[in-house]
């Protein structure tokens, strides 16, 4: 047999190892010290719980997080909006008792006025971010509705708000995980997209909720999907995974990115199904 | 590659870890595609490796299942649980893949 051929023959057979190996058809390797059984179910049993614990810290990470955020925000609105406001009074005081003719003082307290106002909308508007803004007012539905509709108007690009529930009563923690992944997706697509178009679909399923984001935009590279560095997307992940539902993300037929998310409906009412499906006209 | 003659009997060693998934499924792969295409014809030596692993060494087996045709001759290695019917008829040359 020539070189070439037993070389490729020695290459044939170590792929074929390789793919008994990678295909998990093997029961056992033998070694210097004798055969050695590859418990690989048992292997894959310990896999799949180590998976399961770091899906439980995440969620638990997560829901740390969004307490943190509540926190963060009530600190925001309460001490730093009190003390902005009270400056913001003091100000007008000073402007009020300045003597006339104190005109540079005096538009200096007016820019200076003119500067807090901004810092208190700015607060306002941080501690509403932070706050999964009036969801526990509103109800999932609205706030997302809401969301949809600060996000046209901060963005410009119109965005449509679809749904079939209607009066919805869904479990709180489901409730700020659909938020946020909202919440993600339509700050991806203000970031990423360069979309003239986006889409929030909410839809009551017979045996789960669907949650979409869409856009027109330019789509999502494949670099971008898997990337680990994408926070955003692993947290959007790691949220709906938490709650037991399925991740989808990737490119529209035509063009843009649609993200899909199905939740199981017992998680998303709390076991008691108490959202309303819209009649159909 | 040679082709078996015809009525040459086919020698098969199949080395096993006792009654491991695998090593079970591919015992039966074999039977069954001795029986199919070469009734009558064949030697199957079916060797523990639990319990004998010397003979893995000698025939410088790595992991079981691994099943060499030992005749006829060039003798050939395959790798796993022989599921895949059509690749192991090939491999073995009882039949052309399609």
């Amino acid at each position: 047999m020539s070189r070439y051929r037993e070389l490729a023959v020695k290459l044939k057979a170590a792929e074929d190892l390789m793919h008994a190996l990678r295909t998990q058809q093997v029961d056992a390797v033998v070694g210097a010290r004798g055969p050695m059984l590859l418990r690989l179910k048992q292997a894959e049993e310990d896999l799949r719980n180590s998976r399961n614990q770091l899906r439980a810290l995440a969620a638990n990470l997560l829901s740390v997080r969004d307490d943190e955020r509540l926190a963060i925000a009530r600190e925001l609105h309460d001490e730093c909006g009190q003390a902005l406001t009270s400056l913001q009074l003091g100000l007008s005081w000073v402007f009020r008792k300045l003597p006339r003719g104190q005109r540079p003082l005096q538009e200096r307290i007016s820019s200076l006025s003119a500067t807090t106002t901004n810092l208190i909308r700015s607060i306002k508007n941080v501690a509403g971010q932070l706050r999964t803004g009036a969801l526990d007012e509103l109800g999932l539905i609205e706030s997302l509705k809401s969301q949809a509709r600060e996000f046209e108007g901060d963005t410009g690009t119109p965005c449509r708000f679809k749904t079939n529930v209607a009066g919805d009563t869904f479990d709180r923690s489901a409730s700020v995980a659909v938020f946020r992944i909202v919440q993600a997706a339509l700050t991806n697509v203000a970031r990423h997209a360069q979309a003239s178009r986006a889409l929030v679909a909410v839809t009551m399923r017979k045996n789960d909720l669907s949650v979409m984001v869409v856009d027109n935009g330019k789509g999502i590279t494949r670099k971008a999907m898997l990337s680990h560095e994408s926070i955003g997307i692993t947290g959007m992940r790691e949220r709906t995974l938490a709650l037991g539902g399925t991740f989808t993300l990737g490119r529209s037929r035509g063009k843009g990115t649609v993200l899909t998310v199905r939740i199981p409906l017992s998680r998303v009412t709390g076991g008691t199904a108490s959202a309303q499906v819209k009649s159909e006209p | 590659m040679r082709k078996a003659r015809k009525g040459e009997t086919h020698v098969f060693r199949l080395f096993v870890a006792g009654n491991e998934s695998n090593s079970l499924q591919a015992r039966e792969n074999l039977a069954r595609l001795c029986e199919e295409h070469i009734k009558g014809r064949y030697t199957i030596d079916t060797i523990d490796v639990l319990k004998d692993a010397s003979s893995a060494y000698k025939n410088h087996v790595l992991v079981t299942p691994t099943l060499i045709l030992v005749k006829p001759i060039p003798a050939v290695t395959v790798f796993g649980n022989l599921n895949d019917t059509r690749q192991i008829l090939a491999a073995l040359r009882l039949k052309c893949p399609r």
